[in-house]
C-alpha cells in the first residue's frame, strides 16, 4: 500500500485530497498543516511521495522542499507541488526548485491519484 | 455512480456545507475590498487579505464542482495582485458575479 504526506494549511483541501487518495487508490494518508509539522512527520513516517502547498503561511511550499533537500532523512522522498497559481512564470519557477511534478488546484478528486501516480511512474 | 463517486461525493457535499460560514465570511472581506477600492482607497492589508482569500478559493471552489467561481475568483486575484486604476472598478462586477454564481438564490 503507498501512503502519501499531504501538507497543506487549508483544511478542505487536506480533507478532499486525503478522502479522494484513500477511496480512489486505497493508499494511506498522512496529514500536516505546515511545512514544519510535514517535515517532522515525512521524518518520521517516511511516506512514499509528499503532496505539498505552494502557498502556506510561515514557511511556505518552496522553502519547506529546500529544507527537505537539506534533510538527509526526507531528500529522497519525491515532492508534488500543489498549486492554484497557473501562470507559466510561476511554473518554470517551481519546477527549478527540482520538485517530482507539480499539480494544479482546483484538482479533480476522482482523478488526484491517477495523476500522482502517472507523475511518480506507478502502476 | 461508483462507490468511491458517492463517498467522495458525500464527502463534498458535507464539506462544502461546513464550511458554508466560512465562505460568506471570505465574500464579506471581498465585498469591503471592493467597497474600499470604489471610493478610492484600498488599504494594503485589506487588499492583500482580499488577495489571499481570492487565491484560496481560486484552488478550492473547482474542487466543489464550482469550476466558474474558480475562473472568477482568478480573475479577481490577477487585479488585488496587479491592480490599476483601470482594473479596480472591474472589482464590483467580479465580487457581484462570483457571489451570484455560488448563491444563486441569493
Amino acid at each position: 500500500m503507498r501512503r502519501i504526506l499531504i501538507i497543506d494549511d487549508e483544511d478542505d483541501i487536506r480533507e478532499v485530497a486525503a478522502l479522494s487518495l484513500e477511496a480512489t487508490a486505497g493508499w494511506q494518508i498522512f496529514t500536516a498543516s505546515s511545512g514544519l509539522e510535514g517535515i517532522s512527520m515525512a521524518s518520521t513516517e517516511q511516506p512514499d511521495a509528499i503532496l505539498m502547498d505552494v502557498m502556506m503561511p510561515g514557511v511556505d511550499g518552496p522553502a519547506t522542499f529546500r529544507r527537505m533537500q537539506e534533510d538527509s532523512t526526507v531528500a529522497h522522498i519525491p515532492v508534488l507541488l500543489l498549486t492554484a497559481k497557473v501562470q507559466g512564470v510561476d511554473q518554470r519557477r517551481f519546477a527549478s526548485l527540482g520538485v517530482t511534478g507539480i499539480l494544479f488546484k482546483p484538482f479533480d478528486p476522482l482523478t488526484l491519484a491517477q495523476q500522482i501516480s502517472e507523475m511518480l511512474g506507478w502502476k | 455512480m461508483s462507490k468511491e463517486e458517492t463517498k467522495i461525493d458525500a464527502l463534498l457535499t458535507s464539506l462544502w456545507n461546513r464550511n458554508l460560514p466560512l465562505l460568506r465570511e471570505r465574500l464579506g472581506t471581498l465585498d469591503r475590498a471592493v467597497a474600499a477600492a470604489a471610493s478610492g482607497h484600498l488599504p494594503e492589508i485589506l487588499r492583500s487579505e482580499a488577495l489571499d482569500i481570492a487565491h484560496k478559493l481560486s484552488g478550492s471552489l473547482g474542487m466543489f464542482g464550482h469550476h466558474r467561481g474558480t475562473e472568477i475568483a482568478r480573475e479577481i486575484e490577477a487585479i488585488l495582485k496587479d491592480s490599476t486604476p483601470d482594473n479596480l472598478p472591474r472589482l464590483a462586477a467580479l465580487a457581484a458575479d462570483l457571489r451570484g454564481t455560488l448563491f444563486p438564490e441569493g
